[in-house]
């Protein structure tokens, strides 16, 4: 138990004053719970009169404060360069009414948007809003709040207001909240009885709490983790209207989108966040169409073990506060967690929580303002093929990108948008780097139409790429199939180079593209071919004429056989393996067969990263985040991660 | 060069076109970025000469079939606006009874017989004859998205429709939802992009910019019975804009919709 705070005493006629002093003051925008015609809501206030205290629950919780349902990020003009604004100021604000679950679902949401990576637009936010919090004076039906022992706190406020009968209970819980107090209230001390009759009143509270979990908070992980292939999901899912509504009204729920809208005479733009929601089928959707959760029930899926696994292993909270709103919200009341995990409970339970992370959670923070992109020229362009071109690229701070093999950056273009696009060259004290695109999605097909001096936006790089060190003595085997070259450059030319060359042993490198006008590349193969012990094969799906390919055709598979080591060899090569989600499965077949161990294989995977720094949800592989810990993974940590290779 | 753009009109209101021109001293901005060559409903002058062909109105007869087949030969984007042109429509209401029967109810013994603007078929959407580009859906249009298409188009990027229900938007506006007032909405099923202009100002959903999943017969009839509400309540709601998805002659046809469809 933390120090007892400091509690005033406030009558509900002071009390009314005291929210009137500070509508009447302006300083702050006064914000509290109001009716919506048969719901509460929080809006502005008016007047005293409209404070709803009595309140269950409002329709949408106080995040739409912190991470607006749509938030101005910057403002550019399109005929200038590279030129951005953001609105430097924020309102301050007072909250009115918000209840203890809320209030968790505050400090949970701090965990990721403060501790984790610092986003300071929600951090302002944040800074400049006073909590008057508020003890539950009416229940819910559908809220299980006592379960979850989220129907009290005793941290996250400024302020907290508890109706004791007749007059107001204030538990201080911040400096700022007491000099609010001081100077715009009327109060008198607590005596010991008013504290006791604090006590009584959350006693009951809590006994008014009609719907109870049957699986304590502390086992949801546990029960989850048994039941990831439990017929529940199918079941459940089959009624579900992918609405999307559930993550809409969570108070737990923070994955955003971000999105470029431009005005009519296409002069400037914003840049925005809006809300986005894991239930919805394009949440997982990349530029070339692919959606890597497509299946409805795998989706609803991921909602519970976000809530109840992922956060939880992570974070050391279970991201649901008990509510209600998804089970208010659903029509089909299928998305309410108290029943789903009370129907769970007489399943079993493991101990296996970490089934569904790496071995190693990690946590890479970035520096600096996590939304905003540095300001770049290209330099350079070259195109490769119909449809995949180079540009090199040139920060203009002209400082190196500072990236390992396998990073990748955040290409932004205002008035298009953003892409995550694989460093293509390898790591060095060149100003510029570069990056090779293929023309699918809307930023690539901008970046088609660009010329050298033109200015894009860079942001990262970012993630993991790939560990150059532990590949040492070794030798390497390295697939690429497709566009997988592009990442694969970068290791490539880091290894081939002179200064590093002696580090590692022979060097097989296998790519297979699907026709000989789509080998990328082919003129600088022939010189990683010139540096000793560097061997290239290649090998097309098809070839339409024969004289103009004079390699093998057939899929990358075929290239294996070729290939002889003796035991010795497989255990002292490293593979990498880089190329469309079909392609694994069977190159690592070829691998084993080889006897290559599976803690040697490496890999590196395609997800929906948007924001680049594990915060929008959209590349998360069950609980692992592939723009952080990722794209390239070690195969023996994600082999039996479920939705890895799928 | 601005790229050249023509408004067309078929079977419809024409209400989308003059949402359009709605957009007052905005429509400034968009000859800004677009050449306007023909847009009967507020300029005399018209070309054939256009790259991108803005298609309003349902599909009802040959003869309209034939004049979109050379609309589209002779653009090289095509972009249906508004619900009878993305959906069929209103317009397809009278698919439920077969043509002859629709004549007889609204022009009874008149002899129409050698007359070829009475020549009618089914209704149809615009896609069910020819190829469509992209879809500006609603009834009415939303200009907002009307000027996102189109600043899209003019910086060659992809223009966003939304592919999630009008729940998205209806919570993110933070109403009540219309099944806890006692009333139908197809908010759950239809797409977004419309900002949940109808339930937002208390009117339910009639799924104008088109279905998107279809939930199983066995949710929907939950849906009514936990919610107190109709079958016939829900039919009307569902016939307006979709009868092609929903016909009330078969009941309910409402099935998941398929993986990657």
């Amino acid at each position: 138990m933390t120090k007892s705070k400091s509690v005033k005493i406030i009558t509900k006629k002071n009390l009314k004053d005291f929210v009137k002093n500070l509508i009447k003051d302006k300083k702050y925008e006064v914000v509290g719970v109001k009716e919506k015609g048969i719901k509460f809501a929080y809006g502005p206030l008016e007047n005293a009169n409209e404070l709803r205290l009595d309140y269950d629950v409002t329709l949408l919780p106080p995040k739409k404060y912190f991470l607006p349902q749509i938030e101005k990020l910057i403002e550019y003009n399109l005929e200038k360069k590279f030129e951005y604004k953001r609105e430097e100021k924020v309102k301050s604000r007072i909250l009115i009414g918000v209840h203890p679950y809320d209030i968790i679902a505050l400090e949970q949401t701090d965990k990721l948007y403060l501790d984790s990576q610092e986003d300071d637009y929600y951090k302002k936010k944040r800074e400049n809003t006073i909590i008057i919090g508020s003890d539950i004076e009416k229940v819910n039906e559908r809220s299980f709040a006592a379960s979850m022992n989220t129907h009290v706190t005793d941290s996250g406020f400024d302020l907290l207001l508890t109706n004791i009968g007749g007059d107001y209970a204030i538990t201080i819980g911040s400096k700022k909240g007491e000099k609010l107090l001081i100077k715009y209230a009327k109060t008198k001390p607590a005596k010991e009885l008013d504290i006791k009759k604090i006590k009584e009143k959350r006693k009951k509270i809590k006994l008014e709490y009609t719907k109870k979990l049957k699986v304590p908070k502390e086992d949801w992980s546990k029960v989850l983790v048994a039941n990831y292939d439990h017929p529940l999901w199918e079941n459940r899912s089959q009624k579900c209207m992918e609405c999307s509504s559930c993550t809409m009204v969570c108070p737990t729920c923070f994955c955003y989108d971000v999105i470029d809208d431009v005005s009519l005479d296409l002069k400037d733009g914003n840049r925005v966040r809006t809300w986005d929601g894991c239930l919805i089928r394009d949440f997982t959707k990349v530029a070339s169409g692919e959606v890597f959760r497509d299946d409805i029930s795998k989706r609803f899926r991921h909602r519970f073990y976000r809530k109840g696994n992922y956060l939880p292993e992570r974070y050391g909270f279970v991201a649901c506060v008990g509510c209600g709103r998804c089970g208010i919200a659903c029509l089909p009341d299928i998305a309410d967690p108290c029943d789903v995990m009370n129907y769970l409970s007489h399943f079993e339970k493991s101990d296996d929580t970490d089934r569904f992370f790496l071995k190693q959670k990690t946590d890479v923070k970035e520096k600096g303002t996590i939304h905003i992109p540095q300001s770049a020229t290209i330099k350079r362009t070259e195109q490769y093929t119909k449809s995949e071109m180079l540009f090199e690229i040139e920060l203009d701070d002209k400082k190196p990108l500072g990236h390992i093999p396998g990073q990748f950056v955040e290409v932004s273009i205002f008035g298009v948008g953003e892409a995550p696009i694989s460093v293509s060259s390898g790591p060095s004290n060149k100003s510029t780097f570069e990056i090779v695109v293929r023309k699918v999605g809307n930023v690539t097909n901008r970046l088609f139409k660009m010329k050298a001096g033109d200015k894009l936006g860079i942001r990262g790089p970012f993630g993991k790429g790939f560990d150059v060190k532990s590949f040492e003595k070794k030798h390497l085997l390295l697939s690429a199939g497709g566009i997988g070259i592009v990442p694969m450059r970068s290791l490539i030319q880091y290894v081939v180079d002179e200064k590093n060359r002696k580090k590692y042993k022979d060097i097989t490198i296998l790519y297979g593209a699907k026709q000989p006008s789509e080998v990328l590349f082919s003129e600088e193969i022939k010189e990683w071919c010139k540096v000793d012990n560097v061997k290239c094969e290649l090998t097309v799906d098809t070839c339409a004429d024969k004289d103009c390919w004079t390699g093998c055709t057939g899929l990358i598979t075929t290239l294996y056989p070729k290939i002889k080591l003796d035991r010795y060899d497989s255990i002292n090569t490293v593979a990498v393996v880089i190329g469309p989600p079909i392609m694994y499965r069977y190159v690592i077949k070829c691998l084993e067969t080889l006897g290559i161990p599976h803690k040697n294989i490496y890999v590196s995977l395609e997800r929906r990263m948007k924001c680049g720094v594990g915060k929008c949800g959209h590349c998360q592989i069950n609980g692992v985040y592939v723009c952080k810990e990722g794209p390239v993974f070690n195969y023996d940590d994600i082999k039996d991660l479920p939705e890895a290779f799928e | 060069m601005k790229p050249k753009v023509a408004f067309f009109d078929f079977s419809s209101c024409e209400g989308c076109q003059l949402q359009i021109a709605n957009l007052e001293e905005e429509i400034l901005d968009l000859i800004e970025i677009v050449d306007v060559v023909s847009f009967r409903e507020v300029m005399k002058e018209h070309s054939d000469e256009y790259d991108i062909a803005v298609v309003e109105g349902s599909i009802m007869r040959p003869m309209d079939e034939h004049r979109l087949r050379k609309i589209r030969s002779r653009c090289k984007t095509l972009v249906a606006l508004g619900a009878c042109a993305t959906i069929g429509g209103v317009n397809k209401i009278r698919n439920q009874w077969p043509v002859e029967e629709v004549k007889k109810e609204v022009y009874n013994d008149a002899d129409l017989k050698d007359n070829k603007f009475f020549n009618v078929s089914q209704t149809k959407a615009v896609n069910e004859v020819v190829p469509v580009d992209y879809y500006i859906h609603g009834c009415p249009i939303n200009r907002d998205e009307f000027k996102r298409v189109i600043t899209s188009l003019a910086l060659g990027k992809e223009p966003v429709i939304p592919n999630y229900p009008v729940c998205v938007e209806c919570k993110k506006n933070e109403n009540v939802c219309l099944f806890e007032l006692g009333k139908f909405c197809l908010g759950p099923i239809t797409r977004a992009g419309c900002g949940a202009i109808c339930p937002s100002n208390g009117g339910a959903c009639d799924g104008c910019r088109g279905i998107l999943s279809k939930p199983d017969v066995e949710c929907v009839m939950d849906l009514l019975k936990r919610y107190d509400l109709t079958y016939e309540e829900m039919k009307s709601r569902c016939v307006l804009y979709n009868t092609g998805v929903f016909n009330p002659k078969d009941g309910m046809t409402f099935v998941r919709r398929r993986k990657n469809e």
